[in-house]
């Protein structure tokens, strides 16, 4: 490349201009987060698997069992909803409640579309297994362990 | 005006052709036009004559007959056309229009892949996506199987005499091609003479996915087309279906969808910016990039709840509203990010070994861009100043406006500018967003979602190029027939011709620049 | 003892270990006689002081030249994390200072493939002669005014003659793997150094002009007034760029590129083998910022600390500025490399060496 002189000097700096910057990141503060020695603050609002909300009164999940989640899913994750008509309600109380982590997008179409708002997401992102049967959670065990421990479950 | 001309001419040399005027809001195109299969030659010369560009080129089966859709649209004059062949459903023959439009090439493959449709005069009419043996065409109502002496292999590339001429495959797995894409490029010595991209390694079907599931149920698969700027698409499937549907959006959910769509867009940019710098050798923006990304994606996380594939626009408006946190958290990016163009413009922009790497290097040529089909900022590059925000505004745009960045000579130099130019401008269009962002609700309850019977186009601008979904609805609550209409795919279109003669490193250089994601382009 | 065999059967780590192993066995042979009693050095009487002298500081330079290499891939990947603003590796040891020995350990425990179709001769003799310059010019560096090897009168003709093996070494890497990506990555290489090695000897003539000896100790001395630097900084600048490409390092790393030809030379190289590569790559580094501070920078000349010190403060200052370019440039493309050799620096470098000439003829 045979240059003029002012193109020789214009390109040299801005080489030096690039190395500027990089000497300047070479002496700021580290922007990353030392996991898992630190955490991040996960939002409120972060869709992990879903869990089952509890009714005040009762103490159990809202669920009614009327499978309207399991129907609408997209990739059908949802397996079994299955419930029984305890004594003097009018609605059933769900006692099983699989769901099949492995195909979940996390899309909220069950959440949105529960009719007693019994679906929300937790915001478990921990979740490691060694095989596949490892995420086929049962929703209602989870949420009485949640309710023994008072921790999130896993 | 220019679509008033067209449809004089077509009147007057081929007056077989119908024409009839439809309904904007409703349909997404303004003109229909049905010809039959021996005039369609005639009518696309004379759309290429009065300067329109191909947009998309579908095929629909109903049973009794199919029927090829063709989109074309103009730079100057943004009103689609469409226009309709039917042929017949046992032995589909088309003229091919790929001596006209060179980019409806690759469409015209694809539509004989999964339907059948025989192109004549058709230069390389062999296998795009799916495997060379294929017993049946995936895309018909029924299961229509493929006659024996249909069944090509794909095109290999004839062997030359010439000693130096050797064939180096960019092959599927590489670094530099961004996904899953093989190219076989015949070289001599240093010299690319011919390139030729193999797709279909990240071929999903979604296009068949969305025929077995309703309108709700698809949301989740639209994201999963285009990971990186995955709102976009979020947002083209669910204002398709308002537009279907006539179903009104308030404001703030309006507004809300336009300041998520920007934010993807910039943290789409910056990763183009990083991995394309990650390809010339410089391993530091990249970091810088994701530094960026980063806080983009927090934000987004907080109203969405995901970081890459978001499911957020739902019909009539967003799954939740926004809070403070969000706005705070938006004003606190804002003020951040215009420092950071510094640091890009410092360490890479005025950088002479980068510049020498993309000055004059990969230039698409205004005539080029409109017979394949580019759009986005590879075309603004090359100086034409068409952004779908602009030519047919949607959503909260019609009150924001929003700046267009122009190129002049359409080289890598020019892309690069063209798309850190556009992260400014969508920061001054979040800007004035979140400053007048309505009260109110953000979302109108759907009971129920009653298509009528009918066909809708939506075209939104996403960060590689024009977005276009295109419904075929019969009344069901599944789609009839489902057609997006990739950025990337046409994009790629072009790359044979503008790597013609250009050195290898050059070609990592310009395949680089195009800012291709090969999941939308496969589908 | 059956796991190191099946990890080192390699001829190269036989030949390397057997000669250390035999010279650390003869040492620990002449110290225990030395302790016991006996005169050892009339051994070497009929050679005199300069034979034990060159044999310590052979054994010196090979283990400062792996203690080099195990510090500079610390260092790099230590300094490419803070630039782009995250810690380099943490875990291995305080700070990550054991990460080069668990690096060096996985190496080593690598399967030692010979793809089939291998020229073999060539095949496994690249590496081994890809170490000889590195060690032959270690001989002449002068860490201090006394703790050089041996001060030979035409020192830096033997470094830039030797450095001419390398060039050989690349070749026959890249021809002997018999793979279109090696092959293609050898020669680039082979045309880079060449392109480069010129200016390089054009940009150290003035020094030498001015210090009027070719001996590496004398050039140091005659900057007891002012470094070289301040009387030729274009030389310098030359001799730096030059540096940068002779090494293989970025902005000129085409032949290494790994978004365009996968690794270039050394694709076909596993393990043991190529850890000669990169140990000759980081250790030739530090050989042209030692020769620049010895022609420029004032060699070990510095007021209050021992020369030696100085000797390492410099070469590693220059050394630190080599990776910082490493990670801030992109890359060069090949064509526009060879044109600024060709077209820009050596013309510069021969108008600065007339007018050098000119200037000291006055």
């Amino acid at each position: 490349m045979i240059e003029k002189p002012k193109e020789v000097i214009k390109g040299a700096w801005s080489l030096i201009l690039g190395m500027a910057v990089t000497i300047k990141a070479f002496f700021s503060p580290v922007v990353t987060c030392q996991y898992p020695r630190e955490t991040l603050r996960i939002s409120p609002r972060f869709r992990g698997h879903i869990k089952l909300v509890e009714d005040e009164e009762t103490g159990r999940p809202k669920c009614i069992a009327c499978g309207v989640c399991a129907r609408s899913c997209p990739s059908e994750s949802i397996k079994e909803v299955e419930g029984e008509k305890r004594e003097g309600e009018k609605r059933k109380s769900v006692t099983k409640f699989i769901l099949d982590f492995t195909t979940c997008s996390q899309c909220g179409i069950c959440v949105e579309i529960c009719p007693t708002g019994a679906i929300t997401f937790s915001a478990d992102y921990n979740l490691a297994g060694f095989s596949r049967e490892d995420f086929y959670f049962d929703l209602v065990e989870e949420f009485y362990r949640w309710k023994e421990k008072r921790v999130e479950s896993r | 005006m220019v679509a008033e001309q067209l449809i004089e001419d077509i009147r007057s040399s081929r007056p077989g052709v119908e024409v009839k005027e439809v309904p904007y809001e409703q349909r997404g195109y303004w003109f229909d036009l049905s010809t039959g299969p021996e005039d369609i030659e005639e009518v696309a010369r004379l759309f290429d004559r009065h300067g329109y560009y191909i947009e998309d080129v579908c095929c629909v089966d109903f049973k009794e007959y199919l029927q090829l859709v063709y989109h074309f649209n103009h730079w100057d004059d943004p009103r689609r056309i469409s226009v309709r062949v039917n042929l017949s459903a046992e032995d589909p023959v088309a003229p091919s229009i790929s001596n006209v439009y060179e980019g409806a090439g690759w469409h015209e493959r694809e539509i004989h892949e999964f339907f059948g449709v025989h192109f004549e005069n058709h230069p390389n009419l062999s296998y795009l996506f799916l495997h060379e043996g294929i017993d049946f065409y995936p895309l018909r109502k029924e299961k229509v199987p493929v006659p024996e002496e249909k069944k090509r292999l794909l095109s290999s590339l004839p062997v030359s005499e010439s000693d130096d001429v050797f064939f180096v495959n960019m092959g599927p797995q590489h670094p530099s091609t961004h996904g899953v894409l093989r190219l076989i490029l015949k070289m001599n010595g240093e010299y690319i003479e011919r390139a030729e991209p193999v797709l279909g390694y990240l071929h999903r079907m979604q296009e068949k996915m969305a025929e077995n599931r309703t309108y709700l149920k698809y949301l989740p698969n639209a994201s999963r087309l285009d990971y990186v700027g995955a709102m976009s698409y979020n947002l083209c499937y669910v204002r398709a279906m308002e537009r279907l549907c006539g179903i009104e959006v308030p404001p703030r959910a309006e507004y809300v969808r336009v300041i998520a769509v920007e934010l993807n867009r910039i943290a789409s940019h910056l990763l183009w910016l990083g991995t394309y710098l990650l390809d010339l050798g410089a391993f530091t923006p990249f970091l810088y990039a994701f530094d960026d990304r980063e806080q983009i994606l927090d934000l987004l996380e907080g109203i969405t709840g995901s970081r890459l594939t978001y499911c957020y626009c739902r019909f009539g408006g967003l799954y939740n509203d926004v809070d403070e946190d969000f706005v705070e958290g938006v004003k606190a990016f804002l003020k951040r990010m215009w420092k950071r163009f510094k640091i890009y413009n410092d360490l890479v922009t005025g950088n002479v070994i980068f510049i020498h790497r993309t000055r004059d290097i990969g230039v698409i040529p205004k005539e080029v861009a409109r017979r394949y089909g580019v759009t986005g900022p590879n075309l603004r590059a090359s100086g034409v100043s068409y952004d779908l925000r602009k030519a047919e505004p949607y959503g909260a745009y019609r009150e924001l406006g929003v700046e267009v960045a122009v190129g002049e000579k359409g080289d890598a130099l020019d892309r690069y500018l063209v798309r850190l130019q556009e992260m400014e401008n969508s920061l001054r269009v979040i800007e004035r967003a979140i400053k007048e962002l309505p009260d109110g609700p953000y979302r109108t309850e759907v009971k129920k979602l009653k298509p009528p019977e009918g066909d809708v186009y939506f075209a939104v601008e996403g960060p590689r190029g024009e977005v276009g979904i295109y419904i075929v609805s019969d009344g069901s609550t599944t789609p009839y027939r489902l057609k997006w209409r990739s950025p990337s795919f046409s994009n790629l279109t072009c790359f044979p011709e503008i790597s013609k003669g250009v050195l290898i490193a050059d070609a990592v250089s310009i395949l680089g620049s195009l800012d291709l994601v090969i999941p939308e382009m496969d589908r | 003892m059956r796991a190191l065999r099946k990890a080192f059967g390699d001829d190269v780590v036989k030949i390397g270990f057997g000669l250390v192993g035999a010279g650390f066995v003869a040492l620990l042979v002449l110290l225990l006689l030395g302790l016991l009693g006996m005169k050892v050095w009339k051994l070497f009487a009929p050679y005199g002081r300069e034979a034990i002298r060159a044999l310590v500081g052979l054994v010196g330079v090979l283990g400062f030249v792996l203690f080099n290499a195990l510090l500079l891939v610390w260092a790099e990947r230590k300094v490419a994390g803070h630039m782009q603003r995250r810690i380099g590796p943490k875990e291995v040891g305080p700070y990550g200072l054991l990460q080069s020995i668990a690096d060096s350990l996985k190496l080593l425990g690598k399967e030692i493939l010979t793809p089939r179709f291998v020229d073999r001769p060539l095949y496994y003799l690249a590496p081994i002669i890809v170490f000889i310059p590195v060690l032959v010019a270690f001989v002449v560096i002068p860490f201090d005014a006394r703790l050089q090897v041996r001060d030979i009168n035409v020192g830096i003709v033997l470094i830039l003659a030797f450095s001419s093996l390398n060039v050989i070494a690349i070749l026959l890497a890249g021809w002997s793997s018999v793979n279109k990506y090696s092959l293609i990555g050898g020669i680039r290489s082979v045309s880079q150094n060449i392109a480069y090695e010129i200016p390089l000897l054009l940009s150290l003539l003035p020094v030498i002009l001015l210090a009027g000896s070719l001996s590496m100790k004398e050039i140091v001395e005659a900057q007891s007034k002012a470094w070289f630097v301040f009387y030729q900084p274009i030389a310098f600048i030359i001799y730096f760029i030059c540096a940068v490409a002779e090494t293989n390092r970025t902005p000129f790393d085409l032949p290494e590129a790994e978004s365009e030809l996968v690794a270039g030379f050394h694709t076909e190289y596993s393990g043991m083998r190529f850890a000669m590569f990169f140990l000759a790559e980081f250790t030739n580094v530090f050989i042209v910022s030692a020769i620049a501070t010895t022609f420029f920078l004032g060699g070990y000349k510095g007021p209050v600390l021992p020369g030696i010190i100085w000797f390492f403060i410099k070469s590693y200052v220059l050394v630190f500025i080599i990776m910082w370019f490493r990670w801030t440039f992109p890359r060069v493309r090949f064509d526009q490399l060879l044109n600024f050799s060709w077209k820009f620096l050596i013309p510069l470098a021969l108008a600065n060496l007339i007018v050098t000439g000119w200037c000291l003829k006055l």
